[in-house]
């Protein structure tokens, strides 16, 4: 019985294998295991599960030679979005080969990245739709946010460039926005992310009132996998989280189903940073403008009182002067009234003063007349009493020493005596004096 | 006090203002109690001088 080596039988298989395959096919296969060597292969293991139980039907290894891979890989990235890696659908093209020592392997001629964009297309839509289905799409963008998202819970692995980035870009925000920051750490590439992301967001969720903003973030590195976000758990999580959750999970073209359902997508870890910082921004500008206001309203207030008290006080003199120019009115009025009344009073006077006069002057005159005729009547008498007169008649009379001798007995002897006569005087002296008996 | 609840009370006293709604006699009261709400909002918002040397102090720990 003839015996063959080990070598000799799979050298035997090889043989039949590579002949009979002796073109390419084109292959539909999910990778499920992706890894590059030193040298600069790529190494992969396809499988094909059975949709209605997830069980593994068909199985190979694949290799992508070095050649291939570094002109397929950039191509497949910049096509897809998306790096090589399990849990792809690819469509490949292969060749069948069979390797002595290392058995039955494809090795990769080609690949077609629009079938795995359409395929991870597809997935997402199932998902959305699903999720649509489930009435959670919108629940996260409907919370409200805080006016002050600074309590930050970060989903994110903590040797993330993106994480560091994120970290600074808020501790050193241009505006002094105070920030804390809490990192949950968590898987963000290969097959255990949707668990890890699960297990940090439900620690963040245990904690939730110590918490304003949650923040899924990833990268700063090149063109990753992240069909893994295209989750239907994880979306659902999200979707249903009590706080608000931005996503930085660092994609250009399409949106992954967290994206979609999270409060606020952006490109990148800097991003995120950048959209709490402008939301702090805003509320800011708004603490700011109520101050503004408020000063703007103050002074206002002040001005149109100012504004009040200086029109009453313009409004003061001019009531004022019309009981002013009023009482003046009056005034002069009392004025004319008193003048006139004194003036009437005066001329009364005047008049009175007049009669009075007139009347003086009449009793004057009057008395003066009857004067005049007592006078008259007196001097007829003097006349017709005057010595002269009486010597005239004869009569004659006699002074001594100048003084009329009205007897005889006043006269002594020797006395010199004059005797007047109405023509003339004669003097002689007493001889005797005879008294009559 | 909550931030939100300190910008209704801060709202409020703005728009009573700007409504004329309040006397001269209690306006510098307000204004005093505003002004103490924005301190309060600002403490908030910002970082104080204190932790921002203690950042900065980190920071220069890194480098």
């Amino acid at each position: 019985m003839k015996t063959l080596t080990l070598f000799e039988l799979n050298n035997m298989v090889r043989e039949v294998l590579e002949t009979s395959f002796n073109h390419t096919f084109w292959v539909q296969a999910e990778i499920s295991a992706c890894q590059t060597n030193a040298t600069g292969h790529c190494y992969m293991e396809l499988i094909q599960k059975d949709p209605s139980n997830g069980s593994i039907i068909a199985r190979a290894k694949a290799n992508l030679w070095r050649a291939n891979y570094q002109r397929l890989k950039p191509y497949f990235e910049r096509e897809t979005g998306q790096r090589l890696a399990a849990g792809l659908n690819v469509l490949v093209e292969v060749g069948v080969s069979f390797h002595e020592a290392y058995g039955y392997a494809l090795v990769i001629q080609n690949i077609d990245p629009t079938y795995t964009m359409g395929d991870m297309a597809r997935r997402r839509k199932e998902i959305l739709a699903r999720l649509a289905a489930d009435g959670v799409i919108d629940l996260n963008r409907e919370l409200p946010m805080s006016r002050l998202p600074q309590r930050v819970a970060v989903i994110s692995s903590a040797t993330a460039a993106g994480y560091g980035d994120f970290c600074n870009q808020l501790k050193h925000n241009q505006y002094g926005f105070r920030f804390d920051i809490t990192l949950y750490p968590a898987m963000m590439q290969g097959d255990r992310v949707e668990e890890s992301v699960i297990a940090a967001m439900n620690s963040i969720a245990s904690r939730r009132d110590d918490f304003d903003v949650v923040v899924i973030i990833r990268g700063g590195g090149s063109t990753s996998d992240l069909s893994c976000f295209d989750s239907y758990g994880l979306a659902l999580n999200v979707a249903n989280f009590p706080l608000p959750v931005i996503t930085g999970i660092g994609h250009e073209r399409d949106d992954t189903v967290i994206d979609v359902v999270s409060y606020r997508r952006v490109k990148t870890p800097t991003a995120a940073a950048e959209y709490l910082i402008s939301l702090l921004l805003d509320t800011a500008m708004q603490l700011d403008g109520l101050s503004d206001r408020l000063v703007a309203a103050v002074s206002s207030r002040m001005e149109d009182e100012k504004h009040r008290i200086a029109m009453l006080s313009q409004r003061l003199p001019s009531l004022f002067s019309i009981l002013g120019i009023r009482q003046e009115q009056k005034m002069q009025s009392l004025l004319e009234r008193a003048v006139s009344s004194v003036r009437s009073r005066i001329s009364d006077g005047q008049y009175s003063c007049g009669r009075l006069g007139l009347r003086l002057e009449n009793g004057v005159r009057s008395m003066l007349l009857a004067q005049r005729h007592r006078i008259e009547l007196a001097e007829g008498r003097a006349n017709a009493a005057s010595p002269q007169r009486i010597l005239r008649q004869g009569y004659s009379m006699t002074t001594s020493a100048g003084h009329l001798v009205r007897n005889v007995g006043s006269l002594h002897e020797g006395d010199m005596i004059v005797v007047h006569f109405a023509d003339g005087t004669a003097e002689g002296t007493v001889k005797n004096v005879n008294l009559k008996d | 006090m909550k931030y939100e609840e300190a910008m209704k009370k801060l709202e409020t006293i703005v728009s009573d203002v700007e409504e004329g709604k309040l006397d001269i006699d209690v306006i510098s009261e307000k204004l005093k109690e505003a002004q103490e709400l924005i301190k309060f909002c600002k403490d908030k918002l910002y970082q104080t001088d204190r932790e921002i040397q203690e950042l900065l102090s980190d920071g220069s720990k890194e480098m």
